[in-house]
């Protein structure tokens, strides 16, 4: 018989690989300040319910595409660390409730712990209407819950905890009636978290900004060799620069040269690591991204991840 | 003549089982150690029971499709209880129609009796006694009798638990018996015929069907942890609305008595298992509870006692910790209440 319960963890030091290992959503990182870039992902996967917690040691920029086909709430699980997410600045206790499929901005400020949960649609909404008399639906554009402080904690509680537990002793999970007990009280900590009021009032303005922002990013993917420069990315989405600029800086906590110079340097630094140190050489791999000043581009390199690029193609080798 | 044991409990489980005429469930709901106190007299037709608890609980009973009769608290001084979602002082009788159920819940140490007839004895003791039918319907219904006949009718149960404490064969004695039964059966039916039972609120009523569809899918799943939101699918109800049934009639939140019954359900099976070739992990994953720290922690709390040291009690027949005193005719405890459940 199948298992109906899956758990596992794994450490990544790479953000090439943790984007892979995040199964239910499609993720680009740019890494924002310097360090070792560090992530844990652990994960549950019961009957109707999954979830994953991650833990990250560095603050970056995320654009996530969730799947379609699940309904996907996440939240901060360490309180203290700001987030902002498609341009909204989380408070503590912030739950989001996210559209189907929804492509978004997710930037974090140092040390970063956070969940995602997702069901099925229909799973959704048949536990909406058993617990609460009338059906969940996920909203049609982003929602930022405010909970009630004791219900976020719980939802929270019993994630960490599933999570350690998870981590520490998964055979406990391959026992049915846990892992049962378990969904059960993450569905209902989870509706009841749902069943919230809105944090702001009004979503209305972001949702203009975040239909450019999703554009932005769209023309960044389709100009994935070329590396266009602000201006013509302007052009390409059809916005004034200054739009841009508010925009990006509103939701990468940036503007869009320093955006995209940052990018730029991720895909490089993605390049030495897979790169083989016997035959490649940084300025090769520099010039296809495509910095054509070595030095300047050493010296920012450094700036930014406080090594040396020589050394991150060195260090793959080991 | 009539039959009396007095049996003494130290573990709910076994106090349940005890208690005749009814399939009984008590989920104690405050830590420290269960006591109880059984007594029963079986007369010819009617039975009586007289029992004494420590700590506050809660209950769900069946009763018996063959007996029915009335069950109030015998001390005075005690706090009302809630009989499905009513409270209930000493100075009130509650009907216990056959085949109908219900939860009572005790806020501190309780002390209760039952009378019950066969329903066939009952409704013909009804007709003689007072013209008409009087525990038929199949709600659970309350009744402030006259004082006069309630007191009467405390003072005869006294009485015969007096008789069967100190003289258990004077209860054996044909006339003895037979006076003392006919006497009870007669207060019993003065405090039935008092007063026509007051209707029922639409709101009561609507949360009792919610109950008793909540205890009937506990039922259906006797042996297995039940959830919440399975739960409300299947009776149809908000968590809000069960909410508002349960605190009526249970006097705690649907989570906590969900919780007090699978921690009652690990405890038996922790009591019941051969501790050869299980562990308390075992049990504990079985009944979904995956924190196994919190777990231990909370039994220990609950019954100060921890899961390992129920896990390797000695086995035993889940009986009565003592036959504090019984009527020369008991033999088999078991085998009687079975025949009347």
């Amino acid at each position: 018989m199948k298992r109906m319960t899956e758990s596992g963890t794994a450490t990544f030091s790479n953000s090439g690989e943790y984007q892979a290992g995040i199964g239910s959503a499609i993720v680009s990182l740019v890494v924002t300040s310097r360090g070792d870039f560090k992530a844990r992902l652990t994960w549950l996967k019961f009957r109707h319910l999954q979830a994953i917690r991650s833990r990250e040691n560095v603050s970056r920029i995320a654009f996530v595409s969730l799947l379609p086909g699940r309904v996907f709430a996440s939240l901060s699980l360490k309180p203290e660390a700001p987030t902002i997410w498609s341009g909204v600045e989380l408070r503590p206790g912030d739950v989001v409730f996210h559209s189907i499929g929804e492509r978004a901005h997710h930037c974090t400020k140092g040390l970063n712990h956070w969940g995602i949960i997702s069901l099925a649609p229909e799973r959704l909404a048949a536990y909406g209407k058993a617990l609460t008399g009338s059906k969940l639906t996920p909203p049609s554009a982003v929602r930022v819950l405010r909970p009630s402080p004791p219900a976020v904690a719980n939802l929270r509680r019993i994630l960490s905890s599933a999570c350690r537990v998870a981590e520490t002793k998964p055979e406990i999970f391959a026992q049915q009636e846990a892992a049962r007990a378990l969904e059960q009280e993450l569905i209902h900590a989870l509706v009841t978290c749902l069943t919230a009021d809105d944090a702001h009032r009004s979503l209305a303005t972001k949702r203009h900004h975040a239909e450019i922002m999703l554009r932005f990013e769209d023309a960044l993917a389709a100009h994935v060799d070329r590396q266009p420069g602000v201006p013509a990315l302007c052009a390409a989405i059809g916005v004034r620069e200054r739009t841009l600029q508010a925009c990006c800086a509103e939701f990468l906590g940036m503007g869009p040269s320093r955006y995209l110079r940052l990018r730029r340097h991720n895909m490089v630094r993605a390049a030495l690591r897979r790169a083989d140190p016997a035959t490649a050489c940084v300025a090769e791999i520099a010039r296809r991204y495509p910095f054509s000043h070595l030095g300047r581009f050493i010296a920012v390199y450094r700036a930014i991840f406080g090594e040396m690029p020589s050394a991150t193609l060195r260090h793959t080798a080991i | 003549m009539a039959r009396s044991a007095i049996l003494s409990f130290d573990d709910p489980i076994s106090y349940q089982r005890a208690i005749r005429g009814a399939a009984v469930e008590v989920f104690v709901t405050a830590k420290g150690s269960f006591r109880a106190e059984l007594m029963h007299i079986q007369f010819d037709k009617l039975c009586m029971q007289h029992a004494c608890e420590n700590l506050p609980r809660v209950a769900h009973s069946a009763i018996s499709p063959k007996r029915g009769g009335i069950e109030f608290l015998t001390d005075a001084n005690q706090p009302a209880a809630q009989y499905c979602g009513l409270g209930v002082s000493s100075e009130a009788i509650v009907i216990t129609s056959a085949g109908s159920s219900r939860h009572i819940r005790s806020w501190d140490a309780c002390r209760w009796a039952a009378l019950t007839l066969p329903v066939e004895d009952l409704s013909a003791t009804g007709y003689a006694l007072a013209g008409r039918e009087l525990t038929g319907a199949s709600l659970t219904r309350l009744v402030y009798p006259n004082p006069v006949h309630m007191a009467r009718l405390v003072r005869l149960r006294a009485a015969a638990q007096r008789l069967a404490e100190i003289a258990p064969d004077a209860l054996a004695h044909p006339e003895v018996s037979k006076a003392l039964e006919h006497e009870l059966v007669h207060a019993m039916v003065a405090c039935l015929a008092d007063e026509a039972p007051a209707t029922p609120t639409s709101g009561w009523r609507h949360h009792t069907a919610v109950i008793n569809r909540f205890e009937e899918l506990l039922a259906a799943n006797y042996d297995r942890p039940m959830h919440l939101a399975e739960i409300c699918a299947a009776v149809g109800a908000s968590e809000r609305t069960l909410e508002i049934c349960c605190e009526e009639h249970l006097g705690i939140g649907p989570m906590r008595y969900l919780w007090l019954r699978r921690m009652h359900l690990a405890r038996r099976a922790l009591i019941e298992t051969d501790p050869s070739n299980t562990t308390v992990t075992q049990i504990a994953t079985g009944h979904g509870f995956w924190e196994l720290g919190r777990f231990a922690v909370s039994y220990k709390e609950l019954f100060e006692e921890s899961p390992s040291a129920s896990l390797h009690r000695p086995a035993r027949d889940c009986g009565p910790s003592k036959i504090v005193r019984s009527g020369s005719q008991i033999r088999n405890l078991h085998s009687q209440h079975r025949d009347v459940a």
